[in-house]
């Protein structure tokens, strides 16, 4: 599904952020990216959504090449894409309901539509009673799941999540995990960056490690 | 593509709700520099207006010491009407004349009283083809070389001077107006700059979500537009009342004593370019805004 052949990323001269990544990720596998902070852990999801272009180096996505994708594909490229922050980026006058129809809007799907795939995903979180809350309502724990529900209402490929649990207690990430498990057991790649070693041995898959930009471990689970 | 354009407007809409002293602050300055705009293109309309009729009427007076008869008079005539630039020429007895003034004095024709009809002289009124009014002093020229008709009198210098008026107001009207138009751009595009500062994280979340960068800049580009039709409907309302309240009155006593009836508003014509230049204004200065987030956008 994601092929990374030889990947080098700078930010400043000397001093990369990525150094010769090259790794490979199945479809419908469950991966975590681990290491420590400034490891190049964001660094590589950005990559794989074509926030950041490699300095060198090819990213293959579902056999497509994408390391010099025209900014105007960029668009379409992410429609397959969900991505979950650690902050969780979500629109703050929007209502629940309005942000997790956001992607659908974007992507010129009708009204009908929306209204049954939103309420079925805030379903699956757990959500639905929230839908005409405002993110500042919700606790972290229902706001992060609120942006779960964003990335999965356009059923992606691949579910990218940079640090998800990052600021949430233990039950409540727990939570979360759930509903990615969920969507892997439904197809989805999820590629998840996280550096909680108990986390990963409390959902074993499996583990690249990242350490100084460089892949220091590749661990099945 | 009607449904995409109401969710269009109404996430335009939403944004002005979102920050309203910065949409009123924008509606107020296009509305201010169009209404100054409207003030003068109201006076030069007028001024416009009084010239043309001026134009109408001008005609070259010869006046003649002795009246002529009759033979005379039909040779002249028909020699002056020969004239390519002479639309009619009429011959004003001394009778004539007297009564002409007689009723131009009114309740103070009694002045004339003891006065008989030959104190004023005959006189040929000529008036020239509106097309032919730069050539009054080649007519004039020509009239001046037959001795008999004495004093030649034509008012071409006052409409000169009165056009070099109409040309100065015009370009202190399109100077300022072109200024206060670049202020409400810059403005707008001030406005619209802020609020996409202001919703910075939100332009991120839509690009990440693989909103596509018309999508994002459509509503800002669309609320710039509104923002300066708004403007400019509060222009033609502010100027309208001003017209009726101060412009109508001020103006009118200018210019009624020059012969002109009424003091007129803007056409409708005028009033639509108005308020269209308005939305321009907007739209140009959104469009000003967006254009350093392109780069933002589309990453």
């Amino acid at each position: 599904m994601i092929q990374l052949f030889n990947v080098t990323k700078a930010f400043q001269r000397d001093q990369n952020a990525l150094s010769d990544v090259t790794l490979r990720v199945a479809k419908g596998e469950f991966v975590y990216l681990t290491g420590p902070s400034g490891a190049g852990k964001s660094t590589l999801l950005k990559l794989i959504c074509c926030a950041e272009r490699p300095t060198r180096g090819q990213i293959l996505m579902d056999g497509r090449n994408i390391t010099q994708l025209g900014i105007r594909y960029i668009p379409h490229l992410r429609r397959n894409l969900g991505i979950v922050f650690q902050d969780f980026k979500l629109l703050n006058r929007r209502t629940v309901f309005e942000n997790v129809a956001f992607p659908l809007e974007v992507q010129g799907r009708r009204r009908i539509e929306i209204s049954k795939k939103v309420y079925n995903v805030l379903r699956q979180v757990g959500l639905e009673h929230r839908l005409s809350h405002h993110p500042l309502q919700l606790s972290g724990g229902e706001q992060q799941r609120v942006a779960v529900a964003r990335a999965l209402v356009v059923d992606p490929l691949v579910l990218l999540a940079d640090e998800p649990t990052g600021n949430l207690d233990p039950d409540v990430t727990t939570d979360i995990m759930e509903l990615f498990k969920g969507a892997n057991a439904r197809g989805t790649t999820v590629v998840m960056a996280t550096h909680d070693r108990s986390l990963i041995r409390q959902f074993p898959r499996r583990v690249i490690s990242l350490e100084a930009g460089r892949v220091a471990g590749d661990t099945p689970p | 593509m009607i449904g995409q354009l109401v969710y269009f407007l109404r996430r335009a809409l939403r944004n002005m709700l979102y920050s309203p002293v910065l949409s009123a602050a924008s509606i107020f300055t296009v509305g201010v520099a169009l209404a100054l705009l409207a003030f003068f293109a109201i006076a030069v309309l007028n001024v416009q207006r009084l010239t043309a009729n001026w134009a109408a009427e001008l005609a070259v007076v010869a006046y003649l010491e002795q009246p002529p008869d009759g033979t005379v008079l039909n040779r002249w005539l028909n020699e002056i009407r020969a004239y390519p630039e002479v639309a009619e020429v009429t011959y004003v007895s001394r009778q004539e004349a007297y009564q002409r003034f007689k009723k131009r004095l009114g309740n103070d024709a009694d002045l004339l009283e003891g006065l008989g009809a030959d104190v004023l002289p005959a006189s040929l009124e000529i008036r020239l083809r509106p097309e032919q009014r730069e050539n009054t002093a080649a007519v004039v020229e020509r009239l001046s070389r037959n001795k008999a008709l004495g004093e030649l009198h034509y008012g071409q210098e006052w409409l000169e001077r009165f056009e070099a008026f109409l040309l100065l107001l015009r370009t202190i009207g399109a100077a300022l107006g072109g200024f206060l138009v670049l202020a409400a751009l810059v403005i707008v595009a001030n406005t619209i700059k802020l609020t996409l500062y202001a919703r910075q994280d939100e332009l991120e979340a839509m690009t990440m979500v693989g909103a596509t960068a018309l999508f994002i800049k459509l509503p800002y580009l669309i609320e710039g537009a509104l923002q300066g039709l708004f403007g400019g409907i509060v222009a033609l309302l502010v100027s309208f009342v001003a017209f009726r309240v101060v412009l109508r009155e001020s103006l009118g006593n200018i210019l009624l004593l020059t012969g002109i009836d009424t003091i007129q508003f803007l056409p409708l014509a005028w009033q639509g370019l108005l308020v269209a230049a308005g939305a321009l204004v907007g739209l140009l200065g959104s469009l000003l805004a967006l254009r350093k987030f392109v780069r933002f956008c589309q990453d």
